[in-house]
């Protein structure tokens, strides 16, 4: 329906929506509206558990009493205890070699779904499959695999004339367990190497490739003078990204092997689970939490320098 | 009366309205009390619905609306009691296993007048929940149920070999040769789990040893019997049981005897119920005898389980109402009793020859006289400190220490260490 001039009266305050319009227009005002939704959600979701997560770490807190401030006690106090010093190690066993295997492994499996193959996007699709089933869930799965009573992988190794009966016991030897740990960590981390390296490899200007072909470079030249140089800041970034979610791995562990045998796969997250809710440790269980936490910090800085650099 | 027009209508509501938000008091008129009770899913799966039955009575006979939810076995229930302490919000009452009590003691209402007139109708509670309810002179649970730790075997193993049923820790590893050679191994976890200290706490006091003094301060884990305890797992991981028993959760023991594979274990009745419930063929198989001695005795952890309140329960009163009904009436206890196929007894001393343990002959060996029950830690008193030794794993830790290579007298040590620094606080 038209609106005649006549009919708005003159003199008479500017309509509600009209002012906020006109705040609206300002951007001293919509700027920090935007910005807001995300903020309140950092301070809640981050910044307000991270903070309780320092007073606990500096503090004696015990689940339903009273606490007092102890300053770094708890972080000091952790180096007396036999499971922590395993965890420690564990940490940077676990996740130097899991890395490892994902940076290895994902450039091969991406150089792989960049050729030029058959059902080429169900491939990839499929390939993200480990990525996006949950985690509890897979490694559920994986559990069950490895199981002493059920293992179907012991039962296809023994078939096969692989392994001796009863064949390995994946989840109660030290060194088995953090094999296994390891190996779903590497199954379920590959597809995010992959996926994003190959979106890496896709961006490289072909005309290169011709450059050196035309001057006589072979396969393994280009990959090496070529692929790789090229792919270092998307490497970095997803070294980075992984290096922290590894760390912090908490699911794989808690399902295959809680911890165990004799501490020999605990990580900083399922030593602290098993501080904090089986033994009611708050104090001790944060400091566990967060003792990585200045060296992740580094870790963060030094790649991201890197890459700024390169960019640069 | 005439209709309201809608200036009075709102008069009326705001006044109200604001007479509620002022007393914080919701008018009596439609205030229904509801309360909300979590337990964990009962391995006997038919006692679990039996408490839906009985709730659902509860609430026709008095009004009171009851929730009742339930969670997974030991670490979702341990986090789930954390969080509500930590938050001061959840439920009114929380099912809680063993000493658990101990550990949450400031945050548990005193139900002593409720287990008062419980012990007077049915006598004392058993040992065991004693134990672990009975916080320094208060009851801060009231005893439910107990479930004890027997040995589960195949009979029909024991039958074709002649082998004789053992009544000493000794005798099984004589027996558990034999069963190993036939491919039936005994299985007795060694790992981070409650069935593992479950044996570990039992064999130890059979040899006469112990964790921490009755005075709940000096540790005494580095004695003889502790030496004869560490050696005797040393010889039954090499010559009875196989590698896998370092990494089996609370269930594989179970499920080890029920595919036919394990011949002997130690546990409550639970690994034959469900045998007989899903129909397995080793159902037919499995028997029990009671828990084996030593030198020090015979003595077995029993699995008392109590209810609590929360201090911050707006609904104490009602609460302890449905506990009373649950467990104060004869007929809805022994009902509830009946329902849980002899996994759960009843926690009071002039019900023990329930006849719950005459429902199947498999149950004959349950009553097990002669054996002493008790919680984790004893002798000492279950205190948060001794309970922090249980749920740190360090007996079946020394264990798994001891049979992968560490010698007996470093993995003691460890041990004792570990134990003192607990201690210390």
């Amino acid at each position: 329906m038209a609106v005649r001039a006549e009919q708005i009266p003159v003199g008479r305050a500017r309509p509600l929506t009209a002012r906020v319009r006109g705040w609206l227009d300002r951007e001293s005002v919509l700027g920090p509206v935007f910005v807001s939704p995300a903020l309140i959600l950092l301070v809640l979701l981050v910044a307000y558990p991270f903070v309780m997560a320092l007073y606990f770490a500096m503090s004696n807190s015990f689940i339903g009493r009273p606490s007092e401030f102890i300053g770094f006690r708890n972080f000091i106090r952790l180096w007396d205890s036999d499971a922590f010093r395993q965890t420690f190690q564990n940490a940077f066993v676990f996740t130097g070699i899991a890395v490892a295997f994902k940076v290895v492994l994902g450039i091969i499996l991406a150089l792989l779904l960049n050729e030029q193959l058959w059902f080429k996007r169900m491939i990839r699709g499929a390939v993200l499959l480990p990525w996006v089933i949950p985690t509890a869930l897979s490694t559920l799965g994986w559990w069950w695999m490895f199981n002493s009573l059920y293992s179907v992988v012991n039962w296809t190794g023994l078939a096969l004339g692989l392994m001796d009966p009863p064949g390995p016991n994946w989840l109660g030897q030290r060194y088995y367990a953090m094999a296994a740990v390891i190996i779903v960590n590497v199954w379920r981390g590959l597809p995010f190497f992959a996926i994003t390296i190959l979106a890496g490899l896709v961006a490289i200007p072909k005309e290169i490739y011709e450059a050196a072909h035309a001057d006589g470079a072979g396969a393994n030249a280009r990959f090496w003078h070529i692929t790789l140089p090229m792919l270092k800041p998307v490497l970095a970034v997803v070294v980075l990204f992984s290096t922290i979610f590894t760390f912090s791995d908490f699911n794989i562990v808690y399902v295959l092997t809680h911890g165990g045998p004799v501490n020999s796969t605990h990580l900083f997250a399922t030593l602290s689970r098993m501080l904090v809710i089986d033994v009611g440790r708050l104090g001790e269980g944060a400091a566990v939490s967060l003792y990585l936490f200045p060296l992740l910090v580094f870790v963060v800085w030094a790649q991201l320098r890197f890459v700024r650099k390169h960019a640069n | 009366m005439g209709p309201y027009n809608r200036r009075q209508f709102l008069t009326t509501t705001g006044a109200g309205l604001a007479g509620i938000l002022a007393t914080r008091v919701a008018p009596a008129r439609g205030q229904q009390r509801e309360i909300s009770y979590l337990c964990w899913n009962n391995f006997a799966p038919a006692s679990d619905k039996k408490l839906a039955e009985i709730g659902q009575r509860f609430t026709k006979d008095t009004g009171i609306k009851l929730k009742i939810d339930h969670i997974s076995h030991m670490g979702p229930q341990q986090a789930k009691y954390a969080s509500e302490v930590q938050t001061q919000a959840g439920h009114d009452m929380v099912e809680m296993r063993m000493h658990f009590p101990w550990l949450y003691e400031p945050q548990l209402v005193d139900v002593s007048d409720v287990v008062a007139g419980l012990e007077k109708q049915y006598g004392k509670a058993v040992g065991s929940a004693y134990e672990g309810a009975h916080v320094n002179g208060v009851w801060r649970a009231v005893p439910q149920y107990h479930g004890m730790f027997v040995a589960a075997y195949r009979e029909d193993l024991f039958k074709k070999a002649s082998l004789k049923v053992p009544d000493t820790w000794e005798e099984l590893y004589v027996v558990g040769k034999e069963l190993k050679k036939m491919g039936n191994p005994v299985g007795i976890p060694i790992s981070q789990n409650y069935d593992s200290i479950s044996t570990a706490g039992p064999v130890l006091w059979s040899f006469g040893g112990l964790e921490v003094d009755k005075d709940g301060k000096t540790v005494k884990i580095n004695s003889p019997g502790t030496v004869q305890t560490v050696e005797w797992y040393k010889k039954m991981f090499k010559d009875c049981m196989e590698p896998e028993v370092l990494s089996w959760s609370d269930a594989s023991n179970n499920e080890s005897l029920q595919q036919g594979k394990a011949g002997w274990i130690h546990n409550p009745v639970s690994a034959y119920i469900v045998a007989k419930q899903r129909k397995l063929v080793t159902a037919d198989l499995i028997n029990h005898h009671r828990s084996l001695g030593g030198p020090g005795g015979r003595h077995e952890t029993d699995t008392p389980r109590h209810i609590g309140i929360w201090k911050f329960s707006k609904n104490i009163d009602a609460s302890k109402e449905w506990i009373k009904y649950l467990l104060g009436k004869r007929e809805v206890y022994d009902e509830y009793i009946m329902s849980g196929d002899a996994f759960n007894l009843p926690a009071y001393e002039k019900l023990q020859d329930h006849p719950v343990l005459r429902t199947d002959p498999k149950y004959a060996h349950l009553r097990g006289e002669g054996v002493q029950y008790h919680t984790y830690g004893w002798p000492a008193p279950a205190s948060d400190r001794v309970q922090l030794i249980t749920n740190s794993y360090i007996l079946p830790n020394m264990m798994a220490k001891a049979v992968t290579g560490t010698s007996t007298k470093d993995a003691i040590a460890w041990a004792e260490n570990e134990m003192k620094k607990i201690i210390a606080g």
